[in-house]
């Protein structure tokens, strides 16, 4: 147990340093972005003073060690500064989108989890099969198209059409169902695929045939036997896609309106909105590392003969 | 397995069916496409958000549909005679949605609020207010720190919408920056969900004419498609800005109306006249006669926009009709050959991307136009900011735009704003009239009309201006473009005001 504490302090450590670096290069990142924030913040028909109050405001005149000093100092805090687009601490701004995001994020993840490894066994335990071939053309087209078009065509369908569901917004369950089949849909498509190859790779293995030479059935078989070693690489691409979902977030949240982090990101880059953009970012990359964390330790889970330490 | 998952999903879609079904019928759902930075009406800069805060938070004077300065929370006004010291006479027996009266006190309070450097205030330039003093209970002085003929008009704009000062420090609100607006309005703030919806509901109280619904919810949906999405389904009852290439199709639709309101946003390719060859009227010109304005209007705008046929829109006060550059693209060489400039030369052309309607299909259009007549557009888009940064660089700090691509939409009807992009006073960094245009007689002229107290005198004063603006072409003048707003063939009394605001208020059901 020493070992895994050690462990985990370790990798605590690590992840600091991550975003640190991170940190850094997003402060820098938003930056380098050609366009005045204050400029943009005060809009067309601002006057010369407005824009040099604004930028002394958010300390544009300062130079950027400065600027990084404070915010880092802010950061350690736990502060993340205010939004210039809207005068309010990003931290406040950001609790219910991040709530909204992790919320798409999580039922997605979920969905694409289920479906995946369900449709991935059954086409691997009857491989070449009729439903194989359905389930490795519904997945090339799942992989392959893109979100925002998906998107509409669930909206035309199931909102325009069938009139079953709302075509945007977050009002109650019913809103999660399109946004959240839009964004799983790669994930979906990629999870089945990768169950597939893992469970045809390990129902070949001896110990398979030992068991159902011992009469076990084969339901047992593949769901014991099987689909627990092949756990690992579909556990590790599962991780990996929450990632993805995240990121794919920005373009489901604004097709279908999701009040998340998605979309306050692109309006926060468009008006460079620089404390909103690097707080995003954190966030976004602070679930990342977490992510990858969680999916080291749940190896350790299945496969007992992995520790750490 | 597999079914029983497919049955759960089946009940989910159902369930959710029924959800979508429901809809309160006093409630009237508008889907708009910005999420509002903020809801204080001094720090807004945006006309959707402004839209939304109308609902609750009155101004002094009101635009009606036809561009008019109408009374609202003042019930009249006079004009000293240099122009400089503006009386208000305010309606009287009206309170703040927090029971606080609504008198002079009040509006001093907001007018030295929106005068203060300490508020952020980005559009402060139209209210040179230099001190505000209330006479009595129903009298507001306002002393100007130069005259301004258009002050009263700028006062009917949603920056100078006067809230409860009472509300200041109430319900999360700062002196500095009001998250939940407390105004006179026929609606009251309830709740703010930031990303996802905005609602109001009915004031009982309201001193003027009551609306028909009881709430409305204002839906943040930002992609185009997803609004025409919504009213195609009947999940809410209006929507501005539908994709614009889908405007014929609903205006086939039985189920909805589209209203293509009168906007005040023209639409032009600014040439910088610092640079030859575009320091030469003529090439200026031949290039106004070189593009085919009306075919760019109906094939790539979908009939949303009108010819310029002057320097400001139809809709401002002081717009003075001067004809039209037809298409004439024989002209259009002639004149370019006269002016020296050879076939082949190559013209910078940079344009924004997703912040016009079509605002790079038209580009591109326009591009076309001018490889007809022999030159060489060289296109390059940019996002906001980055092309903000562009065309604001003063000339002699290395600006190197030729022709770039603008909108403009002055927030109160008046020429005073549209004027300012000619006045060489103006000239980034200073302001924004990004064409570098500089005539001494129409410098003279604009800052005559802005403090001629006369109408008619005014009105002359920019007929003289437009006449010689026309002529000099420092734009492209390519387009007006309407302001697109489809509403369900279930309610009536949806309209629009000519600066790019719906006008939904007293919207009731049609039968």
């Amino acid at each position: 147990m020493n070992f895994f504490r050690r462990y985990l302090a370790e990798r605590f450590v690590a992840s600091v340093i991550t975003l640190l670096g991170v940190s850094i290069i997003v402060f820098l990142m938003v930056r380098l972005l050609p366009g005045d924030p204050a400029r943009v913040l005060a809009g067309l028909l601002a006057t010369e003073e407005d824009i040099q109050r604004i930028q002394i405001e958010l300390r544009l005149d300062r130079p950027l060690y400065v600027q990084y000093g404070i915010f880092l100092s802010r950061l350690v805090r736990g502060d993340l500064g205010k939004s210039a687009r809207t005068s309010e601490p990003v931290i406040q701004e950001l609790k219910p989108r991040l709530a909204a995001t992790l919320q798409l994020a999580f039922v997605s993840a979920g969905l694409a989890a289920v479906l995946g490894v369900v449709a991935g066994t059954l086409a691997a335990s009857r491989p070449y099969s009729r439903f194989d071939y359905l389930l490795s053309l519904t997945t090339l087209f799942g992989v392959s198209m893109p979100v925002y078009w998906l998107g509409l065509m669930l909206i035309i369908v199931f909102a325009v059409q069938l009139n079953w569901l709302p075509a945007a917004g977050a009002e109650g369950a019913a809103s999660l169902v399109l946004p959240s089949l839009t964004l799983a849909a790669f994930s979906v498509a990629l999870i089945a695929r990768m169950t597939r190859s893992s469970m045809l790779e390990v129902l070949n293995q001896d110990y398979v045939r030992t068991a159902r030479a011992k009469g076990v059935s084969e339901a047992l078989v593949v769901a014991r036997h099987a689909l627990r070693n092949a756990l690992i690489p579909i556990i590790t691409v599962v991780g990996l896609q929450f990632g993805t979902l995240l990121g794919g977030a920005v373009l489901t949240e604004s097709v279908f309106g999701w009040p998340g982090m998605g979309l306050l990101l692109v309006d926060s880059i468009f008006s460079r909105d620089y404390a909103m953009v690097q707080g995003i970012v954190l966030v976004f990359s602070a679930l990342f590392i977490l992510t990858n964390l969680v999916v080291d330790l749940f190896y350790a889970v299945i496969d007992p003969r992995i520790h750490y330490g | 397995m597999t079914r029983r998952l497919v049955l759960a999903v089946l009940v989910c879609l159902l369930f959710g069916g029924v959800m979508a079904g429901q809809a309160s019928a006093a409630t009237f759902r508008i889907a708009v496409g910005v999420d509002p930075d903020t809801l204080d009406p001094v720090q807004m800069t945006t006309t959707t958000v402004a839209n939304m805060v109308d609902y609750v938070v009155e101004t002094l004077t009101f635009l009606d549909q036809e561009g008019k300065v109408r009374p609202m929370l003042a019930e009249s006004w006079s004009v000293s005679a240099d122009g400089t010291q503006h009386t208000l006479k305010l309606k009287k027996g009206v309170r703040f949605h927090d029971g606080s009266p609504f008198d002079a006190k009040a509006v001093k309070w907001n007018l030295d609020r929106l005068k203060d450097p300490g508020v952020k205030v980005p559009i402060r330039a139209p209210y040179p207010i230099k001190d505000v003093e209330a006479v009595d209970a129903s009298t507001v002085k306002v002393t100007l720190t130069r005259p301004s003929a258009p002050f009263v008009s700028a006062l009917s704009w949603t920056t100078a919408g006067i809230v409860s000062p009472a509300s200041a420090d109430k319900h999360g609100n700062e002196y500095k920056n009001i998250v939940y607006p407390v105004g006179t309005g026929p609606y009251v703030f309830k709740e703010r969900k930031k990303g996802e919806s905005i609602t109001v509901t009915v004031n009982d109280k309201y001193w003027g004419r009551k609306p028909t619904y009881d709430t409305v919810l204002f839906r943040i949906v930002p992609e185009a498609a997803t609004r025409e999405s919504l009213i195609l389904a009947g999940q809410v009852d209006l929507i501005i800005l539908p994709p614009v290439a889908d405007i014929p199709a609903l205006q086939r639709n039985p189920a909805v109306k589209v209203l293509l309101a009168p906007s005040d946003r023209t639409i032009f390719m600014a040439f910088n006249t610092t640079k030859a060859p575009f320091n030469d009227p003529r090439v200026r010109q031949a290039l106004n006669y070189a593009v085919d304005k009306s075919a760019i209007v109906n094939s790539v705008l979908f009939g949303a926009a009108d010819v310029m046929d002057a320097p400001t829109a139809p809709s401002l006060f002081g717009y003075c009709k001067q004809g039209a550059y037809e298409f004439n693209p024989a002209k259009a060489k002639q004149l370019l050959a006269a002016a020296g400039v050879k076939p082949g030369t190559k013209v910078s052309f940079i344009h924004p991307t997703g912040r016009y309607t079509q605002d790079k299909e038209v580009a591109q259009a326009i591009a076309g136009y001018l490889r007809e007549v022999g030159l060489e557009p060289v296109l390059q888009t940019m996002d906001w900011p980055t092309y903000i940064k562009t065309i604001v660089t003063p000339a002699d700090k290395g600006n190197t735009t030729e022709v770039h691509f603008l909108g403009w939409a002055p927030a109160f009807l008046d020429s005073a704003q549209q004027m300012l992009q000619f006045l060489s006073s103006y000239h980034p960094p200073a302001g924004l009239a990004t064409t570098f245009y500089k005539d001494p007689k129409v410098d003279e002229l604009i800052v005559a009309a802005d403090s001629e107290s006369k109408e008619d005198k005014r009105k002359e004063l920019y007929c003289q201006i437009a006449k010689k603006v026309w002529a000099d072409a420092p734009w492209i003048f390519m387009y007006v473009q309407r302001f697109p707003i489809v509403y369900s063939a279930k309610v009536r009394d949806v309209g629009g005001i000519p600066n790019e605001k719906f006008y939904a208020i007293y919207a009731r059901p049609t039968q």
